[in-house]
């Protein structure tokens, strides 16, 4: 799907509303929900474009976003160096994970994929919690500085770097690269006799998800100022999948509109104190059951469609 | 001349079945060839350890003058070697252009000119250019088998393996197909070896056939020799029989 | 040792029971269940309240609990999973909801505290210089039970050959009018049945939390993997291998790197042989 002017013009009033959220709804309270929603935003969008256009659905993305916080933590809090080294350091250790369970799993079939990522994540949360000494066990690591300071500066630059992924990120599925990443999802057997060194598409682009994993990690880790093994945990994997599942697999953007979304409701439901979760499980099986397509892609293509 | 394709003494085996079994030909560059054999012959394994998807066991295949031995499928694709499926495959989701472009953007051809546009001219030269923006989910069978041509083709192979090409076609569909390799295979100065089940179609296509039974090689030679050579018939009374009453008094098989 | 070997036993007994349930249901309807975690939770919440409120005696509160929990399970195939059969993505995220709606549940209505539950046998039993809680032996020898109980049902009872025979081959199970969907239903009655019936054996000696389905679900899963998708046998070789190396490290090294086990061992087999080292088949 080509990026028509419609498209442009929606990212950009998405923008306008993003950024002018908190400054309309004014509390800081408000700037640390739509921070952390902006990160799951960077998160979705990775994993989408890994796995959204390849079809191999990869239930270990938390393994990259905990490599890189736990990068940007020890750096920042061990070797008390600048926060702004880990959004060097946070993707490049996460590609260096990504590598190391790529190549011994992007072999294998689709569920069995999926299955190593996530046993993969779940032995770095086990080692996490077992050598405490030096990652701070159950704890974690804490003390973590800010990359910017008041809040609100921070949560402009957490915009743009979401900004700066989409375009990326949807750059680069628009291109042959996209259309490779598709045709693996068609037929890895035919894609080989197409000439197409499949393996390679599947590592870079594992890669790729990879490296924007941890720089959202390392905007996350330096909102939060703290990072634990929870990070590696396979309940945040499935959260984010969650999301592009809500927004509509293979768009790149619609993952984000996911993310957002459901940050949004859970915040949102907060109201409802201890019925929140169920509410929240009911909105998921609503969409599993009537909108298997999500919610935030398919809407966007109507409006596309009737402004044509 | 000196042979496109050197196979010699190829093997493989699967646990305890022997599927290839000290298999010997040579392709003449130019040539169509055929291979022939009944069900379970061995004939789609010999395709897929020339085109990488399997390893073979034993003995040597040559291609261009240098061996293949442990290259991946598309290691080979890009030497010059393609191959169609016998059940198409295509990139369901995409257009037709689409699934072209994908075998246009291998880096043996990356370069010739826009990806996007070379797809369309390969879909216009095997008939399917009015569709090329469709999807290909809802393309019918004998345009699916022009389309994997047609990806075969993106590659700018020397050498194009056609793995049943006619099967499933109705026939006001063969034809058609036919003429299409043949012209093909005189403006892209190709060379072809086809497997193929519909005796007819193979005798006009192919100057000589590899016959094969058990994953042996029982003969080889020009089409109206291996018809009456005996092995071959051993082979295909059976199927023979089948075919004929599938295709009642036309398939010139008179001869058997 | 001693206490290696029996505490191993019981931890295995355990590990078999919920995994056979979950390879049981994944074997025969291709269904990863997410909520099987639950079924052990509600196993052992079931008794508690059925023996702390309804003031039932225990043996038949166990029996009523697991019965109740076996028809959610029925209940939930039929009214959540079965129209969503096409996506296993679809599926798998509804069980995940049950699995979450079920922990909230129970968080609302007992709150987080661990709640008691009366064990059934109250003796501690004397071995070789070592003290075996008579409960824990009642879980060993419970658990084997109903192992030996699930043989005897599916090799001797017309239900439960059908049963094996779509587990093997679905299509052809159908083809010679064996009704897939009933049997899906009563298979999910099954494994549900079981997951309870290992919650009330151990609901006595561990921690009764809203929480509790969660890690059990993890090693099901391990030791579903390990032996092989859909292979009963693989489940209850998977579960003493399990059983007895996070025992042994334990005991020998430390409680943390004991949890590593049943992950790594994960890993290590979709590395290694993804179809599991006693499945009979790749399972997808």
């Amino acid at each position: 799907m080509a990026i028509l002017l419609i498209d442009w013009v929606g990212a950009v009033l998405a923008l306008l509303v993003l950024a002018a959220a908190p400054l309309a709804l004014g509390s800081s309270y408000i700037i640390g929900v739509l921070t952390v929603a902006l990160c799951f935003g960077i998160w979705a969008a990775s994993w989408d474009f890994m796995s959204g256009l390849t079809g191999r659905e990869n239930f270990g993305h938390s393994l990259f976003i905990g490599a890189g916080a736990y990068a940007a933590g020890f750096l920042n809090v061990t070797f008390g160096l600048s926060p702004w080294w880990s959004l060097l350091a946070a993707p490049l250790v996460a590609v260096f994970f990504s590598i190391l369970m790529g190549f011994p799993t992007l072999r294998l079939k689709g569920p069995y994929f999926a299955l190593a990522m996530l046993s993969g994540a779940a032995v770095m949360q086990n080692l996490t919690i077992i050598f405490s000494e030096y990652t701070g066990g159950q704890d974690g690591l804490n003390g973590l500085e800010p990359l910017l300071d008041p809040p609100l500066a921070q949560y402009y630059f957490t915009l743009a770097c979401l900004a700066l992924t989409a375009l990326v990120l949807k750059f680069i599925a628009n291109s042959p690269w996209g259309t490779i990443l598709r045709a693996i999802r068609g037929d890895e057997a035919s894609c080989q006799a197409a000439g197409i060194n499949v393996t390679f598409y599947k590592i870079a682009s594992l890669m790729i998800s990879a490296a924007f994993a941890g720089v959202g990690a390392a905007l996350y880790a330096h909102y939060q100022l703290q990072v634990g093994p929870d990070l590696f945990a396979v309940v945040l994997s499935i959260n984010i999948i969650i999301m592009v599942y809500v927004g509509g697999m293979g768009s790149i953007y619609g993952p984000i509109g996911g993310a957002v979304l459901l940050n949004v409701l859970t915040e949102v439901l907060r109201g409802f104190s201890e019925y929140r979760l169920w509410v929240y499980t009911l909105v998921l099986i609503f969409i599993v059951f009537f909108m298997p397509q999500g919610l935030v892609a398919p809407l966007w293509r109507r409006i596309r469609a009737v402004t044509r | 001349m000196t042979a496109l394709l050197n196979v010699r003494d190829l093997s493989k085996r699967f646990g305890g079945l022997q599927a290839v079994k000290d298999v010997s030909f040579s392709l003449a560059p130019g040539t169509i060839t055929g291979v022939l054999g009944p069900n379970g012959a061995g004939k789609t394994t010999l395709f897929n350890l020339l085109t990488g998807f399997i390893g073979f066991d034993s003995g040597s295949v040559e291609f261009d003058g240098r061996s293949i031995a442990r290259l991946a499928p598309h290691q080979i694709v890009n030497r010059g070697l393609s191959r169609t499926f016998q059940l198409a495959r295509p990139f369901m989701g995409m257009t037709v252009r689409e699934n072209v472009e994908v075998a246009c953007l291998a880096p043996r051809v990356r370069h010739r000119g826009t990806p996007r546009a070379r797809a369309q001219a390969l879909l216009e030269q095997v008939g399917l250019g009015a569709k090329a923006e469709q999807l290909v989910d809802v393309l019918p069978y004998g345009d699916l088998r022009r389309l994997e041509i047609a990806r075969a083709l993106a590659t700018n192979p020397q050498l194009l393996l056609l793995d049943e090409p006619f099967a499933g076609l109705g026939g006001s569909e063969i034809e058609p197909l036919a003429n299409l390799i043949k012209s093909l295979h005189r403006s892209e100065r190709l060379t072809i070896l086809i497997i193929e089940h519909k005796l007819r179609e193979f005798m006009q296509l192919v100057s000589e056939v590899i016959a094969m039974d058990f994953g042996e090689v029982v003969a080889i030679g020009p089409p109206a020799m291996i018809v009456r050579h005996p092995r071959v018939v051993e082979a295909y009374i059976g199927t023979a029989a089948i075919e004929r009453t599938a295709q009642p008094a036309e398939d010139g098989l008179g001869a058997l | 040792m001693i206490q290696i070997l029996v505490y191993g036993a019981v931890i295995s007994a355990v590990y078999a029971m919920l995994a056979v349930g979950f390879t049981l249901i994944f074997g025969v309807a291709r269904i990863l269940n997410l909520a099987h975690g639950s079924f052990y939770a509600l196993g052992a919440y079931a008794v508690y309240t059925l023996t702390a409120q309804a003031h039932l005696p225990l043996w038949l509160a166990a029996i009523l609990a697991v019965l109740l929990v076996a028809a959610f399970g029925m209940l939930i195939e039929r009214l959540l999973v079965r129209p969503l059969r096409r996506s296993s993505l679809a599926v798998l995220l509804i069980t995940l909801a049950v699995a979450l709606m079920v922990e909230q549940a129970l968080l609302l209505t007992f709150g987080s505290e661990a709640r008691n539950v009366p064990s059934m046998v109250s003796t501690t039993y004397h071995f070789a210089g070592v003290d075996i809680s008579g409960q824990r032996l009642l879980a060993l020898t419970g658990g084997i039970g109903v192992l030996l109980g699930l043989w005897a049902f599916m090799q001797h009872t017309r239900l439960g050959l059908a049963i094996l025979a779509i587990s093997q081959d679905a299509e052809a199970a159908q083809y010679m009018g064996i009704p897939s969907d009933r049997i899906y239903s009563i298979v999910m009655g099954l494994s549900a049945g079981i997951a309870a019936a290992a919650g009330v054996l151990v609901a006595p000696f561990q921690t009764v939390i809203p929480g509790m389905g969660l890690l059990p679900l993890v090693k099901a899963f391990a030791i579903v993997v390990v032996g092989g998708l859909g292979s009963i046998p693989g489940s209850i070789v998977g579960a003493l291998l399990l059983g007895y190396s996070e025992t042994i490290i334990a005991f020998k090294v430390s409680i943390e790197w004991s949890q590593i086990v049943s992950v790594a061992a994960v890993l290590l087999t979709l590395v290694l042989r993804p179809a599991g080292f006693f499945g009979k088949r790749a399972a997808f």
